[in-house]
């Protein structure tokens, strides 16, 4: 054993140290560190497992807001409207409710109509 | 200034690898449960022995040592990679444990045995091996909190003064009177124990 130093030493004492490592060294590390994993599972879900989920939730509806997407589409190109039955739907009621008459219009009644919208 | 270099590390302990230390971190900030197992499993002796250079409960010391841990698994964005991880954990599990032992919360340190306590019979190496351990143990902690730390610090876990300073918030020139003075008396304890055997 060394005597005492009457300086700083700069260098570790190694019996020293090597004694102290004995005395503090624990007799089951891989207990404890066992114990350290199952608690920092326990703790709770971490902020990137959080983010994840966040994520996994995201990318589930983008997936089912554009399946939608596409299968409206898909219906609305295997059922295409004829141009006259837009023009029917956009004119409103009045235009369906001639075309659906029986009777042949009055040429006067519906020119007189365009005639008075003019001015 | 680096006091001490890898070289010179008492009881042929290696230092911990500090190459892949920020890579580990950051993994472990990313999410990788795996590399937060790896640094668990690097520093966990190292940081019970720290624990319980201030806890004198092994009990006590290992529950600031996994407090210290999970602490640091939250704080790991505050983790500068370019610096060495070691130091900066050894802060955390030092503040764990002088935490724990502020609030008083600690459990009562069994008494030594007398055979263990000096003077008693030493029938094998074993025993004896353990009987140093708890006068050893015993005369830590007549030391103050601080200068136990250096010493163990410094000694067993092989970090310079200037890491120390930084761990303990002190000024270097501290650091190495701590150190001197807890190495005067544990080497006192030491040769009076040899004088004994």
């Amino acid at each position: 054993m060394k005597e005492p130093s009457t300086s700083f030493d700069h260098r570790p004492d190694r019996e020293l140290g090597a004694a102290l490592r004995a005395a503090l060294t624990p007799a089951d590390p891989a207990g404890f560190v066992a114990r350290v994993r199952a608690a920092a599972e326990r703790r709770g879900a971490p902020t990137w497992d959080i983010l994840a989920r966040w994520a996994r939730v995201g990318i589930a509806a983008a997936a089912a807001a554009a399946m939608l997407a596409g299968f409206l589409t898909g219906r609305a190109l295997q059922s295409p409207l004829a141009p006259e039955e837009v023009a029917v739907m956009s004119a409103g009621a009045g235009a369906t409710a001639l075309l659906e008459s029986p009777r042949a219009p009055d040429a006067s009644v519906v020119f007189t109509g365009l005639v008075t919208r003019e001015r | 200034m680096r006091s001490d270099p890898p070289s010179q590390l008492p009881n042929g302990a290696a230092r911990i690898a500090q190459g892949d230390e920020a890579e580990l971190a950051a993994r472990a900030r990313a999410g990788d449960r795996a590399a937060f197992g790896t640094l668990v499993e690097r520093f966990a002796a190292q940081a019970q022995r720290v624990a319980r250079a201030v806890l004198q409960n092994p009990d006590d010391a290992d529950d600031a040592a996994q407090d210290a841990f999970l602490s640091a698994l939250v704080k790991l964005d505050q983790y500068d990679p370019h610096r060495p991880f070691g130091p900066w954990l050894m802060r955390i599990v030092a503040n764990a444990a002088t935490d724990r032992r502020r609030r008083r919360s600690v459990r009562q340190t069994e008494p030594l045995a007398p055979e263990l306590a000096g003077g008693g019979a030493r029938p094998d190496r074993e025993t004896e091996r353990r009987a140093l351990g708890e006068r050893l143990r015993a005369a830590l902690a007549e030391l103050p909190e601080r200068r136990r730390l250096a010493v163990v610090l410094f000694d067993v876990e092989g970090y310079s003064h200037a890491e120390i300073a930084g761990i303990l918030g002190i000024p270097e020139g501290t650091v190495r009177s701590e150190v001197f003075h807890a190495r005067r008396a544990l080497r006192a304890m030491l040769q009076d124990w040899k004088e004994d055997a």
